[in-house]
């Protein structure tokens, strides 16, 4: 049977991986090529990849250490960060990588989701969308890093991404990034509600049992992780892991029934 | 020598990493000349089927695969599309297929699929073999490998079925006829059960 | 002429070794004489071993932790680990410096003997691209001790965070059970010479060292110990260690993941020791840690010179680790290639602090306080 895939996403600033809480604070973390050879030979499901600088600095994705991530990765790799033509995308994925994502671009211009699906094909083309609580519990998209908030209704969005035709949504919480307390659910039970695109969560992930809960509610799910696989410990001990064995085998069952 | 067909689809790199790391002699080739000293073929695919067809059509490579695998009986394998297109043809598209299997490409029923998402059939799925072949030799059944596709392959010989994997309903993962080999999922991204099944295919 | 130890197998890749009427080099002789006498493994009791663990929970009573164990994920301080919360009843915090070269393996065993034992972990880690622009330095420097910027930032992590946070206990996994016999200055020369480091850096390197950790060897060696009261400890010399039991026990009890030779945590001290210092410099440090067991009797001379028949780097990975080593440095194979070709220099080319190390181990060993050493 089909299971969830448990993907760890990292963050790459200047060079280097870094771990934020709520999108701020960048905590340096280490080298995302060795970080990628790591989870490479732990066999984990997935791999996210997300430049944050790129967009905000306007600069082009940094195709040299794409390149080297892909060389990295035996698994699928998702690549997001400054990309914002198809000329782009299909270098990425010609070096190697599966899936691009793309958030500003597909927020302000989602037209070029289409042009960069009829390229690399729709399978490929990854949207991410920061989310953001607002004081009367609905919820807002942002966009740099952020910054700045978008004037479009969250569920409309993703319903018209869903028409325009997208490989796979990626829903990020900034209100639980890095503070691995669990999941925003009552978020991704709206958003699951509102559309059928292959859905991945990401942010607040703090244990094990928050991936497998999150799969055993929804059975076929992407469960991303960011803090989680790179921490370990009260004192945030920088210490590349994944799950357990036991969780692992969980997952098998949970896609049996 | 192992040719990785480069005709426009599929992630070659990927392909070529795994055998550079077996240190397995491979290459890309995108002209027929450079099939001389070739001995074994792989042909990769990803995205649409008339795409995929259409490019190799163009890609001046159709004649002289077709003369290698239906006539030398060069070993081949195709990965994803390039499984795909060895049908006669899909339901995806018009164009014909290479016609290598009695087979057809169809959509996956969504009726019978009982959860969302429906499609794409996306992640790591266990896959059931049918017949004992060398090339599944040291594979992890129940790891299986890593599916991305909205399309199936369904042979109309059963003799033609290598194995198979549950989505909605069982479906003809990997497929095989003599020199000719399927497979649906990505072994260049399945981590070892992956690197096996290339290693075991430069090995025939 | 070549020459090899008839006891050990200690040769003249060591350039300034000496052998006695007995063919026995000096290596060995310094251990029987100077090392056994005060060290006396057959007489070891535990009650040396309980005494110091009493010392170091009093040091530690009211904190969180009582002592911090530098960890690897390497065999000599996993095992020292497991010894120092099962048997000893300490509660140490396990400090971890990622320089950005740890295998899966090593995280692998750090997990499990984190979890395994119920520990907090507290991990540095080193700026990668300040640590690229330094070893970078030392590979263009042309000298033979080239992982002195891993080790020296270990080093200086712990020193730095046990100073910091008042802890007045750092135990280390450093034993004389196997490493009596320690690798000649010529090959790894002080990985803590700060002046070396940053002549090294000053000379060839590109970006300024703002984050790096440096440490000098007056610091630690003396202020930190004498002063402030921190003090290495080094509990495995207080007991019988066998490094092959200790191994099978963590394997067992943790799930623990051999590593094929000393020091494979890292993969660049994989490839240092494996391919660059053997086969640009002729230092195969393999013979130092196989004589450190045969001298202690862990291992025959015959075993260790059939092992040292094969190269120290295994062929069927060796070009795939020289790509990766430059993929990361982020220079070509050809420029690595450059480096391992260009003439080979000493620590002597470079500003150095040997005479004060010359002059520190004098007194310490005039006052007793360190058998043997590195010369």
């Amino acid at each position: 049977m089909l299971r969830s895939r448990v993907i760890p996403c990292l963050l790459v600033h200047n060079k280097g991986l870094v771990k934020t809480v709520k999108f701020k604070a960048p905590k340096y973390v280490g080298d995302p090529i060795n970080a990628v050879k790591i989870f490479n030979e732990k066999e984990v499901d997935e791999l996210i990849v997300l430049d944050i600088d790129a967009t905000i600095n306007g600069v082009e994705p940094n195709y040299q250490m794409i390149e080297h991530l892909a060389n990295e990765s035996r698994m699928p790799l998702c690549y997001g960060g400054g990309v914002k033509t198809p000329e782009q995308a299909q270098k990425i994925i010609k070096l190697g990588v599966e899936k691009v994502a793309l958030s500003s671009e597909a927020i302000y211009n989602p037209k070029l989701l289409i042009d960069i699906a009829n390229i690399i094909g729709r399978q490929s083309v990854v949207v991410v969308l920061d989310i953001k609580k607002t004081l009367f519990g609905s919820y807002d998209i942002y966009s740099h890093n952020g910054k700045k908030k978008v004037k479009k209704n969250l569920f409309e969005f993703v319903a018209e991404l869903e028409t325009i035709g997208i490989g796979e949504l990626v829903i990020n919480s900034i209100d639980n990034d890095g503070v691995m307390k669990g999941y925003d659910l009552a978020l991704i039970k709206k958003v699951r509600e509102h559309v059928s695109v292959p859905l991945t969560v990401l942010g607040g992930a703090g244990s094990a049992d928050d991936i497998l809960n999150l799969i055993d509610e929804y059975k076929i799910i992407g469960a991303s992780a960011g803090s989680l696989f790179v921490f370990k410990g009260v004192y945030k001990a920088v210490l590349i892991n994944y799950l357990p064995e036991f969780a692992l085998q969980k997952i098998r069952q949970i896609s049996k029934t | 020598m192992i040719a990785i067909i480069d005709y426009g689809s599929g992630n070659i790199q990927a392909i070529k990493n795994i055998y550079k790391k077996l240190k397995i002699e491979c290459k890309f080739v995108s002209e027929p000349e450079q099939l001389n000293d070739v001995d074994k073929i792989i042909l990769p695919g990803v995205g649409a089927f008339d795409e995929a067809m259409t490019q190799l059509n163009e890609s001046g490579l159709r004649e002289i695969l077709d003369l290698m695998v239906l006539e030398q009986k060069t070993p081949v394998l195709g990965v994803c599309v390039g499984m795909q297109i060895m049908a006669i043809s899909s339901d995806e598209g018009k164009l014909d297929g290479l016609g290598w299997f009695d087979a057809q490409v169809k959509l996956f029923d969504e009726n019978i699929i009982n959860h969302k998402p429906k499609l794409p059939h996306m992640g790591w799925n266990e896959i059931q073999p049918k017949s004992e072949h060398s090339i599944l030799t040291s594979i992890d059944f129940e790891k299986g490998y890593y599916f991305l596709h909205s399309y199936y392959f369904e042979c109309h010989d059963e003799k033609d079925i290598l194995a198979t994997t549950h989505y909605g309903d069982i479906f003809h993962c990997a497929v095989n006829k003599g020199n000719i080999f399927g497979f649906q999922f990505h072994p260049e991204k399945s981590h070892s059960n992956g690197i096996n099944l290339f290693k075991n295919f430069a090995e025939l | 002429m070549y020459n090899i130890c008839t006891n050990c197998v200690m040769d003249t890749t060591d350039s300034k070794i000496t052998f006695d009427d007995k063919g026995i080099c000096d290596h060995c002789n310094t251990y029987f004489n100077d090392i056994l006498p005060k060290w006396n493994p057959e007489g070891l009791d535990d009650k040396a071993l309980y005494n110091l663990a009493d010392k170091i929970k009093k040091d530690g009573q009211g904190k969180d932790f009582d002592c911090i164990m530098g960890m690897s994920g390497g065999i000599d301080s996993s095992y020292l680990l497991y010894l120092a919360v099962e048997k000893l009843g300490l509660r140490p915090l396990v400090f971890h410096v990622d320089a950005g070269w740890n295998s899966q393996e090593a995280v692998h065993n750090i997990e499990r003997m984190v979890d395994g034992l119920g520990l907090d972990l507290y991990t540095e880690v080193i700026n990668w691209e300040e640590m690229k622009d330094l070893q970078l330095s030392f590979f263009k420097s042309g000298v033979s001790h080239i992982d002195t910027p891993q080790d020296h930032s270990f080093f200086a992590t712990m020193y730095k965070f046990s100073a910091k946070h008042g802890v007045k206990n750092i135990l280390t996994g450093g034993n004389y059970s196997t490493e009596c016999i320690r690798n000649p200055l010529e090959w790894m020369y002080f990985q803590s010479d700060s002046r070396q480091l940053m002549d090294i850096h000053s000379k060839f390197g590109t970006s300024p060292l703002n984050n790096y950790p440096v440490t000098n060897i007056l610091w630690h060696k003396v202020y930190l110990p004498y002063i402030k009261g921190i003090k290495v400890i080094r509990p495995l010399d207080y007991m019988i260690y066998n490094k092959e039991d200790a191994t099978k026990l963590l394997e067992e009890k943790f799930g623990y993941q051999r590593y094929p030779q000393k020091h494979f945590e890292s993969r660049f001290t994989r490839f240092y020791e494996g391919y660059w210092l053997p086969e640009k410099f002729g230092f195969d440090t393999r013979k130092v840690q196989y004589s450190s067991l045969i001298v202690t009797g862990q291992m025959t001379r015959a075993e260790a010179l059939e092992k040292l028949k094969s190269p120290a780097y295994d062929p069927d990975t060796i070009d795939e680790d020289f790509e990766y080593i430059a993929n990361k440095l982020g220079i070509s194979i050809d420029e690595l290639r450059g480096y391992f070709n260009a003439p080979n220099k000493t620590y002597k080319d470079y500003k150095n602090q040997q005479s004060l190390y010359d002059f520190g181990a004098k007194v310490l060993r005039a006052i007793g306080l360190e058998k043997g050493g590195k010369r």
